[in-house]
């Protein structure tokens, strides 16, 4: 019974760790053949706090993006820009959209415009606290993933809006799974 | 005075004074005198400005070009006990790069929620 | 997998998204902060000028602003200010409100006559009196909003606007003759 127990949370327990992590799927990781610019930034824990070191202690805004780069486990940024429309499919979008299916993630926004833009939001929750934070945008010339990983308290989110010039993202002005589908 | 008379003198304001095009190119001179603005500068310029925290003396921009371009930022081995400051300086920057895509995506998706509620708001009031 | 990007490039790559961002800000803005110029300078040279130094303004302090709601209150407030402080303010009207751009939104009325004039009266009002009218109907403020853009009481608001309404009605029925409106 011990072994067989062993046995479940060994399967168990990588599944539930996979549940965290992202992976990019490599028909996606291909489209930096075809784009005429790619940025590629993959951040883990370890990584964001060395980086960070080289943030001014003596400039307070890089003081202060030091201190909320330390609570993240990891940024990862795919974005490829391409010379004309169509330089990627909707299978590929779909590819990265499905990352998202597993437990622990909501989708906060949706948004899907005829021949425009295309952008997710998603949030991923561990005990009711954000824990990560996906965004996907389809533009007819670019594709973009970012991923966030952290126990980043929404407050914390917003810090980085403030720093960054990302608008505060308000828990209670984000409805579930806003659509502005104008087909 | 009545109040009918107070309301059609408001509708007339509104009519009067409702928005009006900005003219054709505004944003574009706007973007001009800012790249102008920002090119003439060599002030130290916070994060907190858009395009300053992104400006670097030339030299040591000259100095960090030279860094190799095996360099691979994740891969990085961070077990190494001393890294160059010019990697670390390529690794920050990669961060602020990062930041400024998660910060532009956002907007972006905040700008097209609310566009969506304005539409919404706007039909309701039509009907 | 590509190429990692160098630091002047990344550099260069977060400079061109900051400047899209922020050209998008100046479309999604600019036809208020231009509105607000030129209902109160009545002059669409002057009026483009000052809108512009607004967003210039704007571009250096956008780090500060937390939301776009923040970015409209802000603009509203620097706009407000920038041209009730304008030097121009005690020069008559440079041309006709008509000579400008198209209206942003379908017109109401069909009383192009009346619109003219009333811009006309509204650009010889006081310079306080003359904002709050504009702030109230071109952007359909509320006293209290107002109030907050203009750093006045509100109740100085609510009584410059209730002079301000009286004395155009005033003026446009003695101009115009028996208006009906």
């Amino acid at each position: 019974m011990k072994k067989l127990s062993w046995l479940i949370l060994s399967v168990v327990l990588p599944v539930l760790a996979g549940a965290q992590d992202i992976k990019i799927p490599p028909e996606v990781e291909k489209l930096s053949a075809k784009a005429k610019e790619t940025v590629e930034v993959t951040m883990d824990g370890p990584m964001l706090r060395w980086a960070s070191k080289f943030l001014s202690a003596d400039d307070p805004e890089e003081k202060k993006c030091a201190q909320l780069v330390a609570n993240l486990k990891g940024i990862y940024v795919r974005s490829y820009e391409f010379e004309d429309e169509g330089g990627y499919t909707q299978a590929e979008v779909e590819a990265l959209r499905s990352q998202m299916r597993g437990p622990g993630w909501r989708r906060v926004v949706g948004v899907r415009e005829r021949d425009g833009d295309n952008v997710d939001v998603f949030f991923r929750l561990e005990n009711e606290k954000m824990a990560g934070i996906v965004v996907i945008a389809a533009e007819p010339k670019e594709l973009t993933f970012v991923n966030i990983v952290g126990p980043i308290e929404l407050d914390q989110l917003a810090d980085l809006g403030g720093e960054f010039g990302v608008p505060k993202l308000d828990p209670k002005s984000l409805p579930q799974a806003q659509k502005g589908d104008r087909k | 005075m009545t109040v009918n008379d107070d309301n059609r003198m408001e509708d007339a304001l509104r009519d009067a004074l409702c928005r009006r095009e900005a003219p054709e190119g505004f944003a574009e001179r706007v973007l001009a005198r800012v790249e102008k603005r920002s090119f003439s500068r060599r002030a130290d310029l916070h994060l907190g400005s858009w395009l300053g925290m992104f400006r670097q003396p030339l030299l040591r921009w000259t100095a960090l070009a030279a860094v190799s371009t095996a360099l691979i930022v994740g891969g990085i081995e961070y077990r190494q006990l001393q890294r160059e400051p010019a990697e670390g300086e390529v690794a920050k920057q990669q961060l602020i790069l990062a930041l400024r895509i998660a910060s532009s995506k956002l907007q972006l998706a905040k700008s097209k929620v609310q566009h969506s509620q304005d539409q919404n708001e706007n039909q309701e009031e039509k009907e | 997998m590509a190429e990692p990007l160098s630091a002047e490039k990344a550099a260069e790559k977060a400079r061109r998204i900051a400047e899209t961002d922020f050209a998008e800000i100046v479309r999604r803005h600019q036809a208020m902060v231009y509105s607000l110029a030129l209902h109160f300078l009545a002059d669409p040279a002057a009026a483009e000028e000052l809108a512009q130094d607004v967003f210039l303004q704007l571009h250096a302090n956008l780090g500060k602003l937390k939301s776009e709601d923040h970015v409209r209150f802000w603009l509203r407030k620097v706009t407000s200010h920038r041209c009730i402080d304008s030097k121009r303010r005690r020069m008559p009207p440079q041309m006709s409100l008509d000579e400008g751009p198209e209206p942003a939104v379908p017109s109401r009325t069909d009383d192009p006559l009346l619109s003219r004039r009333l811009r006309q009266l509204v650009a010889s009002l006081p310079e306080k009196p003359r904002m709050i009218v504009i702030l109230r109907y071109q952007e359909d403020m509320s006293a209290e909003d107002i109030a907050e853009v203009l750093a006045m009481p509100v109740a100085t608001v609510k009584s410059h606007l209730q002079r301000s309404l009286a004395l155009l009605r005033e003026k446009v029925t003695r101009t115009i003759g028996e208006v009906t409106i």
